[in-house]
């Protein structure tokens, strides 16, 4: 698989729920504040949860970094005049583009942290692959390329050839470790997304240790479940992470 | 490179969250509109009221070019009938969130799907006597930087701090109530409050569901066997959790 191959991929399971919302409502590119609002809800959804989310599928991050050198350009052109009015107007478009900056940065940190955590897992499926960026892909490789040829250099090789592997799944466990996928995520209900269906409430079905449960979650309601069983509902748009 | 951060917002994560929700400003000051990365703002014309993200409105009041009018959640008054829900009426759950300012209508909306800190809960039109999920600190931000906007700062003050308190009791209390599975309303809770109470409740939960484990796969095996339906004994339990 190469990565013309998961790029095909990534565009027909092209399912990013804000993507979709904004084209519903604007045709041309999405505005400013529509981005904020999409970065911030993908940027505390990644906080909310060890396992890694899909990448987000409308060149999101690309846009932004333009938006965000654009507006570096344009700050330098107005240092370059140094008029006195013109002061106040540089402190607010930097405060802003610092905050920008910050959000791209943990967002991105963010995603690196579960990368590095579970390099393999990511890697070796196509589900896990289709979750990460082309630029991410890179890192992932040669971060445990570089990474293996340390293990090999510092005790791999003196082992017996079949012992070397770190994918092995002998024995019927595998070496390869996810995160938690049971782990308890605090998540907000956003109303259903079911076409014809206009109700503020999502039904999540949470598996207990006595009984299965119920829970009709309204619009801003926040709960706490297993990540399990609230995931596709996240990848939906339906509920998001706090 | 990689964010050393556990699962979940810091928080100072959260503040910076609460700094993105708009807020009513009365400019003293001309200041024509500026063209951020996330649109143009307002132009500000003395005595206009303007709404401007939170961030904005502290960089203005620092430089004494606006004043920050203080939501209508934040009064004294508001206050006081909110702590009385907390403590008498429902003394076991939060009180209600401010209801959704775009209700769902028959046609789908851009607005459908907002949620805070995008929602206007915090401006001069916002309604009183709910607190919004940024309230705990658009609270102190707001004392912090503008008491001389709010009214009787001191008063609110101390009832945002008995508020705290009551709340903090049932967010432990909560603890209760969870079962290692299943679904828990937190519904009315803060943010803040979330992030403080994030690593017990999500550590009470893991714990649970671990100690657990073996008991619920018995229980799936036994459902199984009996061909699939929900045991009729274990639904009380089920509704007594979900309460």
């Amino acid at each position: 698989m190469d990565i013309s191959d998961i790029l095909r991929d990534l565009d027909h399971h092209a399912e990013d729920p804000f993507a979709a919302h904004e084209e519903d409502y604007s045709p041309s590119q999405p505005s400013g504040e529509a981005d904020l609002q999409s970065l911030t809800r993908a940027w505390i959804n990644e906080r909310g949860t060890t396992e890694l989310l899909p990448w987000p599928q409308d060149n999101l991050i690309d846009r932004i970094s333009t938006r965000i050198k654009s507006q570096v350009e344009r700050i330098e052109q107005l240092t370059g005049d140094m008029d006195p009015t013109t002061n106040f107007t540089l402190i607010i478009l930097q405060t802003e583009l610092e905050r920008w900056k910050f959000l791209t940065r943990s967002y991105l940190r963010a995603r690196l942290s579960k990368i590095d955590k579970h390099t393999l897992f990511y890697l070796s499926t196509p589900e896990g692959r289709a979750k990460i960026s082309e630029l991410e892909i890179q890192y992932a490789t040669r971060r445990q390329g570089l990474l293996h040829s340390h293990f090999l250099d510092s005790f791999l090789a003196a082992f017996p050839e079949r012992l070397r592997d770190l994918n092995d799944t002998a024995g019927g466990i595998s070496m390869i470790e996810g995160p938690d996928e049971e782990g308890a995520v605090f998540v907000r209900g956003l109303g259903s997304r079911e076409e014809g269906e206009r109700e503020d409430g999502v039904v999540v079905k949470g598996r207990g240790r006595d009984g299965d449960a119920e829970w009709e979650v309204g619009r801003g309601e926040v709960v706490v479940a297993r990540w399990a069983d609230v995931k596709g509902l996240v990848d939906k748009g339906e509920l998001e992470l706090v | 490179m990689a964010l050393p951060l556990p699962q979940g917002l810091t928080p100072l994560e959260v503040a910076f969250v609460c700094e993105m929700e708009m807020v009513t400003v009365i400019p003293r000051q001309q200041l024509k509109s500026q063209d951020l990365i996330a649109g143009p703002t307002p132009g500000l014309r003395p005595p206009h009221r303007a709404s401007l993200p939170l961030w904005f409105a502290l960089l203005l009041k620092r430089q004494r070019r606006a004043n920050i009018l203080p939501p209508p959640w934040l009064l004294p008054s508001s206050l006081e009938k909110i702590l009385r829900h907390e403590t008498e009426i429902s003394p076991d759950t939060f009180s209600p969130p401010p209801p959704h300012p775009h209700p769902i209508s028959t046609r789908p909306a851009a607005t459908d799907h907002l949620a805070p800190p995008f929602l206007p809960s915090s401006t001069a039109d916002a309604p009183p006597g709910y607190l919004p999920y940024h309230w705990l600190e658009l609270g102190d931000i707001l004392l912090e930087a503008c008491s001389d906007d709010i009214p009787d700062a001191d008063r609110v003050r101390t009832l945002l701090r008995d508020l705290r308190e009551v709340r903090m009791a049932k967010m432990r209390a909560s603890a209760n109530d969870l079962e290692g599975g299943g679904v828990s309303s937190f519904k009315g809770v803060g943010a803040m409050e979330i992030a403080e109470g994030r690593q017990f409740i999500v550590g009470v939960m893991d714990g649970l569901r671990k100690l657990g484990a073996s008991r619920e796969v018995a229980r799936r095996e036994r459902e199984e066997d009996e061909g699939g339906g929900a045991g009729g004994a274990n639904s009380d339990d089920e509704e007594m959790e979900m309460e």
